[in-house]
């Protein structure tokens, strides 16, 4: 899907390409699931002692972080979501009314027969 | 400030989200990790988890909402597209309505210059036989090109004649001192030409006319009467050999002036010509007066 918004300010400066919403990863919850399971189990065998991070708990929160990043990377490149719902209908209905403009204009134009004598 | 939400962009609604759950997931591994007398209480931790999981709802609602902006963005574009095109046809119309009108413009501007024209033509008409005949006399005169049919012998001039001059100021100068006596022809010939003028027929000269003074290669001014032609006397008995140099003069300046007459026809420079002919004329003029 290509965004040709030339007139608006981009939101975002560099967006090499947009992507649709079904291409951003938002399963968060099972990651924070593992790594708050992995902890808990880490726990009853450390016999009520401070568990220490394990490798793999902190490769699962590195993980967490990275998919979080990417997911707000994703959303800013997600093509319409620069405006609100209410802003972008307002911003379709005026390209709309203005659409309606020209064509009444170009109409006007192409039926005239008479032009205003300088004097 | 707050802003409402209707102000902020679905963008930044998702990645205030992301925030929320990333501070929300920290707080819960922070939880899970810190000693047992620092940890929430259950309450806490379920409310927290609670809060995690209606963040994540959050979160899809609002991709919902996004994934409908996409489409509604792409509706946009199309509109733009369209929109941009008839910009341009509206700016093609445009310029070519702004070459039409000032060609129009021009066009009434001259239009109303012509009705002037003819309005002041109607308030002071004028006969077509009276413009004829102008024109006759102003064609006539040949004053500033030789006529189109003019050959070696022509009477016809596109500068005063000698008949002409000699009747002018400085010809009635001459004639009064007595250097270039005229034959009691000229009145006759002056009352002619002034009948020539009055009848509106100078164009085409009569056949008797045409060749009644011609000049001969021996430079005698020769009159036709009938079939024969008569030399005119042009000398002054008593200064002969002054006669002869003047003559000769006469008839060396004739030729330098039917060289011009042919020249005018060659050219058709009528501005340049006429210059020169008239110098010529006062050359012509100044030689007769010696």
């Amino acid at each position: 899907m290509e965004n040709s918004n030339e007139n608006q300010e981009p939101p975002v400066a560099e967006t090499p390409a947009n992507i649709t919403v079904e291409d951003v990863d938002i399963d968060f919850l099972p990651i924070i699931y593992e790594i708050i399971r992995s902890l808990e189990r880490e726990t009853l065998d450390s016999n009520q002692k401070p568990p220490p991070a394990s490798q793999d708990v902190s490769q699962r929160v590195v993980e967490l972080h990275k998919k979080l990043e990417l997911a707000k990377d994703q959303i800013k490149r997600l093509p319409g979501v620069e405006y609100s719902k209410e802003q972008q209908l307002e911003k379709l209905e005026g390209l709309r009314k203005q659409l309606r403009l020209k064509r009444d204009l170009l109409l006007k134009y192409r039926t005239m027969c008479s032009f205003d004598i300088p004097k | 400030m707050a802003r409402s939400s209707s102000n902020i962009s679905t963008g930044e609604q998702l990645i205030s989200i992301i925030d929320d759950i990333t501070l929300i997931s920290k707080e819960i591994i922070e939880n899970c990790i810190a000693m047992k007398h620092q940890k929430l209480c259950g309450g806490e931790q379920i409310h927290l988890t609670e809060l995690l999981v209606l963040k994540d709802n959050e979160l899809k609602e609002t991709l919902k909402v996004a994934a409908e902006q996409a489409k509604t963005n792409q509706k946009m574009d199309l509109l733009r597209a369209e929109v941009e095109k008839l910009d341009q046809d509206i700016q093609h119309l445009q310029r070519q309505l702004k070459e039409a009108e000032q060609i129009l413009a021009t066009a009434i501007y001259q239009a109303k210059q012509k009705l002037q024209s003819i309005n002041r033509a109607n308030k002071k008409p004028v006969p077509s036989e009276d413009l004829i005949k102008f024109a006759h006399r102003i064609s006539a005169s040949n004053a500033v090109c030789a006529p189109l049919t003019w050959q070696p012998g022509d009477p016809r001039r596109p500068y005063p004649t000698d008949l002409e001059m000699r009747v002018g100021f400085l010809g009635r100068l001459s004639h009064a001192a007595g250097d270039l006596p005229l034959n009691g022809h000229m009145l006759q010939q002056t009352s002619q030409l002034g009948d020539l003028h009055r009848s509106g027929h100078l164009q085409e000269p009569p056949a008797s006319q045409q060749n009644q003074f011609a000049w001969h290669p021996s430079g005698d001014l020769h009159m036709a009467v009938g079939q024969g032609s008569v030399p005119m006397d042009t000398r002054n008995h008593s200064k002969d050999n002054e006669d002869v140099e003047l003559i000769a003069k006469i008839h060396f300046t004739s030729d330098f002036l039917r060289y011009f007459c042919c020249a005018a026809r060659l050219d058709r420079d009528c501005e340049f010509v006429s210059k020169w002919i008239g110098v010529a004329t006062i050359f012509y003029s100044f030689i007769s007066w010696f």
